[in-house]
């Protein structure tokens, strides 16, 4: 239990580190590119003054790194401070778009799984057949499309051929749950797919050695039906390995998210980082990286320890 | 099952896809049916025809001609990208995993905030400071990518630290860089492919989603990824304009695939 | 997405019927202003976040053209770029034009329900000579005590009424205005969300009773044009005003009305008059012959533009010299003469920096690069984010050469200012000192016809010295759902919804 305990902490040491380290390196580019956050606002038709006083309102007038140290410590009070180009909250900004990316992700996620599983399992059961051409094959070529380019094939099939509406409809989860979930599936799918591939192959592969292996056909020979076996010994077995595969996937999906809510139109996190980088607005775009952290190591972190409780070598290993 | 019959499949397979889009690269250095750049208001976004095989854009260019020109960049942006994160993430990587410890933690919070950090506003600082250039964006990009290949390495390593070859190796006192060389990197050659495979593919897309940022390869020059982001404002009445640079990019990812299978199931056949 | 093809194919054929009765209805709906107009909701699609809610510091025109709903100033711009009285009656411009006297109209309220009064006027002119530039010249503010308010500036200014259009609000209330934000306009602001929009209700106190329509305006945002083409499309917005004209064919004219004016402004690629070799002029007006306008409009605009050849556009009215329309006619071999005598004559080689947002600037420089290889120069096009642009090609003036498109207020003194030489943002070097004695001289001139002659003069001189390559003035294009009616396009930055209303009587539809 004690190495649980100095295993979770380590961690938490790792995460603050990690988010310490990327909230520098965020505000050391800042100090680099060209542009500030008054100049954006105003754009063309302001003047000069108009420009030096909105500068000198936001702040950005006192030297970068005391405007730094302050965020830091205010950050440190779990205070991100206010977008300079929204003028709200940063983290009441983050949370109105969490749910978009967040919702994406988990669903793309559930149908990786639930469709990836049951396929796998249909194809181990006799490998090299038809079906498990067929459908190894069909994951083959979905692997290969690009998910923006998925993403707008989906959108001329559904907005055009069969006049569903799915694109631009987004409704605030407070507001209506459903049409909100409603409006992240297709782009989820989009993700999903080419994943499903890569988790499909995996797992099938896993599977067949699986099956191969003694205890299956120990169980076997025990009267166990081909389905009791798969459901008590095959898929258990195979879940834990494919831990490693479903977390790559997993930040695969984030990243996929960001890019997929942009052809969508749905307010995610991938618009406000961009918009944070374009408007050059430093609290904002640390605020949403010091969320990507926490996901990225929140994500890891839970991989890790689900690994590490099953292997207790890998545990051993390292939390030494 | 015959092992050897399938890895030749996949090798016939891959090679004929690639063929087709090494045939792009090549046709298009020497000869294009129009002018790369050729602009004609007076034959904006024609569906493919006899004329133009592959249709016109919005600024009523060739879409086969820029097709067959798109393949430079497309090819360059993503190997060379890809080459710069394998090799920072396989040095990463297995040294993480082979030295474990503090080198461990170290590397993997870097690798965390690299992972953390936004791609665009990386590459927004390497033409900030070394000027806007196709090149400086690729390392950036090279840089965004490499954690991906480190994590896959690192945990590759970890387990096979665990067997028995490479204690034995260890106890016989093999230097690392050998150990590794002759018995990790071979073994974890099934793993890394794949992710090969999809940075090379994410890389085509990634390149095209920084032009927003100005970012990324240059107009009027294209490469697949921005033409596929260009016509995202005529999906609905070109879609010509979609689907034939897909097709290139999947024919493309496809058979880096197939030849990434061929190679996986040949070495898993040779050690049989 | 839950219905069963039963109740959709009913739903399309209900649609088809009440399709034609609709769009009869709303032709006939604008004359007979009966009570069934009132009420009902519309949303119009905005491309840009809305920034700054401060009326006298928001520059941005995404920004003011929906605070134009809210905010009301003692002149106000109607939809053919008129000036009208608003919450004044009239003004007197004094023979020297350095004093204004404005009436301030009575019985107008504010949103919070106090009376206007010229106490509010005064304050709010006041803080609006602090903080804007345009009003830098204000002496003072005098309340006259007889419902009247002068305004004494240092400098003769004949040119400062459309200034006056700034907004008037409570006393007192510029410290709280990021949360209040109170004003006499015909519409409440009510919430705001960041990514998602801005939501305006209803003023039922609004000082011409008849208006506004709606009880409810929607300002989404919209992440790009074709998002929100999509979303109008969909029905999720009702006006969508940033279309490009490809775009706008694509619409079913039965849904919806597409509308199509000048902007009112200036795009150009703007030449660097400081930097080899746009400091010869033989250079610049090469370039000015070399480029085909039409052909640039019709690839980047769909056609949808005014060819523009002296930084100015024709929509401002009488300041606009028609006499230049063809100054620069598409001439390659006059280019080649040019570039000859300049010492060019093997070309050169150019950059255009190009703000990577903007797609019609992006595709403009696409076809100009395309046409200047004609004449034997070799382009190549750099994009860069807009805040680089800003900082480095606009505040800097570090670039050969750039395309955008210039934003003014309407009001000719307001395009042409940035010529001065002296001028902060005269971001191209421009500098010519006959035409900075015109610029200091128009504002002394009180009659109105000697002013536009002095514009013309200097359009003139402008024209000649091909201060820049100008382009066009882009058309703006606004798709109207016919489910709503009474909008008006404005030749400026401007959404003006307190006209606009439902089509059908709600109980039909």
């Amino acid at each position: 239990m004690g190495n649980r305990v100095k295993f979770a902490a380590g961690k938490l040491c790792e995460f603050l580190l990690t988010a310490l380290l990327v909230s520098f390196f965020t505000f050391a580019a800042f100090s680099i590119i060209p542009g500030d956050a008054a100049r954006v606002m105003l754009g063309t038709t302001a003047t000069e003054e108009q420009v030096e006083h909105l500068r000198t309102e936001l702040g950005l007038n006192e030297p970068l790194a005391q405007r730094y140290v302050s965020w830091l410590t205010s950050a440190m009070r779990g205070d991100f401070g206010k977008s300079l180009a929204f003028s709200e909250p940063v983290s009441e900004l983050i949370s109105s778009r969490l749910p978009v990316t967040l919702g994406m992700s988990l669903i793309a996620l559930i149908i990786v799984i639930v469709v990836s599983f049951p396929f796998a399992a249909v194809c181990s059961r006799r490998p090299g057949k038809f079906t498990d051409r067929a459908l190894s094959a069909a994951g083959h070529i979905l692997f290969a499309i690009p998910p923006f380019a998925l993403s707008m094939m989906l959108i001329i099939l559904f907005t055009r051929v069969f006049g569903i509406v799915a694109v631009g409809q987004y409704a605030r989860p407070s507001d209506d749950f459903g049409k909100f979930l409603s409006c992240l599936i297709l782009p989820a799918f989009c993700i999903a797919l080419p994943k499903i591939a890569m988790t499909f192959k995996f797992l099938r592969a896993s599977m067949i050695e699986y099956s191969a292996s003694d205890f299956a056909r120990t169980s076997k020979s025990h009267g166990l039906t081909d389905f009791m076996i798969l459901i008590k010994h095959i898929i258990p077995n195979s879940a834990v390995s494919s831990i490693t595969v479903i977390s790559l996937v997993l930040s695969d999906i984030m990243g996929g998210s960001l890019i997929v809510e942009q052809v969508f139109n749905l307010p995610g996190l991938g618009r406000l980082l961009l918009a944070a980088i374009s408007r050059r607005d430093f609290p904002l775009l640390s605020g949403i990286v010091f969320y990507l952290a926490l996901m990225t190591v929140v994500l890891y972190f839970m991989s890790d320890m689900i690994a590490a409780l099953i292997d207790p070598r890998i545990r051993d290993r390292r939390t030494s | 099952m015959n092992l050897a019959r399938i890895s030749k499949r996949y090798l016939i397979m891959g090679m004929t896809l690639l063929g087709i889009v090494l045939a792009f690269f090549l046709i298009g250095l020497i000869w294009t049916p129009y002018g790369i750049n050729d602009t004609d208001a007076a034959a904006k976004l024609l569906a493919p025809c006899a004329d133009h095989l592959f249709g016109t854009d919005n600024m009523g260019r060739d879409v086969f001609s820029r097709c067959l020109a798109a393949a430079r960049y497309t090819l360059l942006v993503s190997f060379a990208g890809v080459a710069v994160a394998l090799v920072l993430g396989t040095v990463a990587g297995l040294a993480a995993g082979y030295f474990g410890g503090i080198t461990d933690k170290i590397i993997m919070i870097l690798s965390n905030s690299v992972m953390c950090f936004p791609g665009i506003l990386l590459a927004l600082v390497a033409v900030a400071v070394f000027g806007p250039s196709l090149y400086n964006v690729i390392w950036a990009l090279g840089l965004v990518f490499a954690p991906t290949f480190a994590r896959v390495y690192r945990s590759g390593t970890i387990e096979l630290m665990t067997r028995d070859f490479i204690l034995q190796s260890k106890v016989m006192k093999v230097p690392p860089v050998r150990l590794m060389y002759v018995h990790i990197l071979p073994n974890l050659m099934a793993q890394i492919l794949p992710a090969v495979i999809t940075g090379l593919a994410n890389m085509t897309l990634f390149e095209s989603g920084m032009s927003y940022l100005g970012l990324g390869v240059q107009p009027p020059a294209a490469s697949y990824g921005k033409m596929l982001s260009d016509a995202q404002s005529y999906m609905t009445v070109a879609p010509w304009l979609i689907i034939f640079p897909t097709l290139i990019l999947v024919f493309y990812i496809l058979g880096l695939y197939f030849i990434s299978e061929w190679v996986r199931t040949s070495v898993r056949g040779g050690s049989q | 997405m839950k219905y069963s093809i039963k109740e959709k194919l009913l739903a399309c054929a209900l649609a088809l019927a009440f399709a034609v009765p609709a769009a009869a209805c709303a032709k006939s709906s604008g004359d007979e202003a009966n009570a069934s107009l009132y009420g009902g909701d519309a949303v119009v699609g905005i491309t840009q976040e809305p920034m700054i809610f401060d009326p006298y510091t928001v520059e941005a025109a995404g920004d003011r053209e929906i605070l134009f709903n809210v905010y009301e100033g003692l002149y106000k711009f109607d939809s053919t770029g008129t000036l009208n009285p608003c919450l004044a009656t009239d003004v007197v411009i004094s023979d020297d034009a350095t004093t204004y006297t404005f009436t301030i109209r009575e019985g107008v309220t504010f949103h919070d329900g106090s009376e206007l009064d010229t106490g509010d006027v005064v304050y709010s002119l006041q803080k609006a000579s602090e903080i804007k530039s345009e009003f830098a010249d204000v002496e003072s503010v005098v309340d006259n005590g007889d419902g009247t308010v002068t305004v004494t500036l240092n400098n003769p200014n004949s040119e400062m009424l459309s200034f006056f259009t700034v907004a008037i609000i409570p006393e007192g209330s510029y410290d709280t205005i990021g949360e209040t934000r109170i004003g006499t306009g015909p519409f409440m602001f009510t919430s705001y969300e960041a990514g998602i929009g801005i939501v305006l209700t209803r003023n039922d106190n609004y000082w011409i009773p008849e208006l506004p329509y709606l009880d409810t305006v929607t300002f989404k945002v919209c992440a790009d044009m074709d998002s929100g083409f999509l979303e109008l499309e969909n029905g999720a917005i009702d006006i969508f005003p940033y279309l490009m004209t490809d775009k706008a064919n694509q619409l079913n004219p039965a849904s919806f009305e597409v509308l199509s004016l000048g902007s009112n402004m200036v795009q150009g690629l703007f030449l660097n008059n400081a930097v080899e070799p746009f400091d010869d002029v033989r250079v610049r007006q090469a370039i000015n012959y070399a480029i085909d306008r039409e052909e640039i409009i019709n690839l980047t605009m769909d056609g949808a533009g005014v060819p523009l050849t002296t930084g100015m556009s024709p929509v401002i009215g009488d300041a606009y010299d028609s006499s230049l329309d063809d100054a620069y006619p598409h001439d390659t071999d006059r280019a080649l003469e040019l570039l000859e005598e300049a010492g060019y004559g093997d070309g050169f080689d150019m950059t255009i920096s190009v703000p990577s947002n903007y797609l019609v600037h992006v595709n403009t420089a696409v076809a100009i690069a395309d046409e200047l290889d004609d004449i034997g120069i070799n382009v190549e096009i750099e994009q860069v984010d807009w805040a680089t642009w800003l900082d480095r090609i606009y505040t800097n003036r570090e670039y050969q050469s750039t395309i955008i498109a210039l934003t003014s207020d309407y009001a000719p003194y307001d395009v042409i200012g940035r010529y001065l030489s002296s001028a902060d943002n005269n971001f191209i070097n421009y500098s010519n000192p006959e035409v900075d004695a015109i610029i200091e001289q128009i504002p002394l001139t009180i009659d109105e016809t000697e002013r536009n002659e002095l514009y013309h003069q200097l359009l003139d001189y402008m024209t000649e010295d091909a201060a820049s390559c100008y382009i066009q003035d882009p058309y703006s294009t606004c798709a109207v759902s016919r489910r709503l009616a009474g909008y008006n396009l404005y030749p400026m930055y401007i959404q003006d919804m307190s006209t606009v209303h439902l089509a059908v009587d709600p109980a039909e539809s």
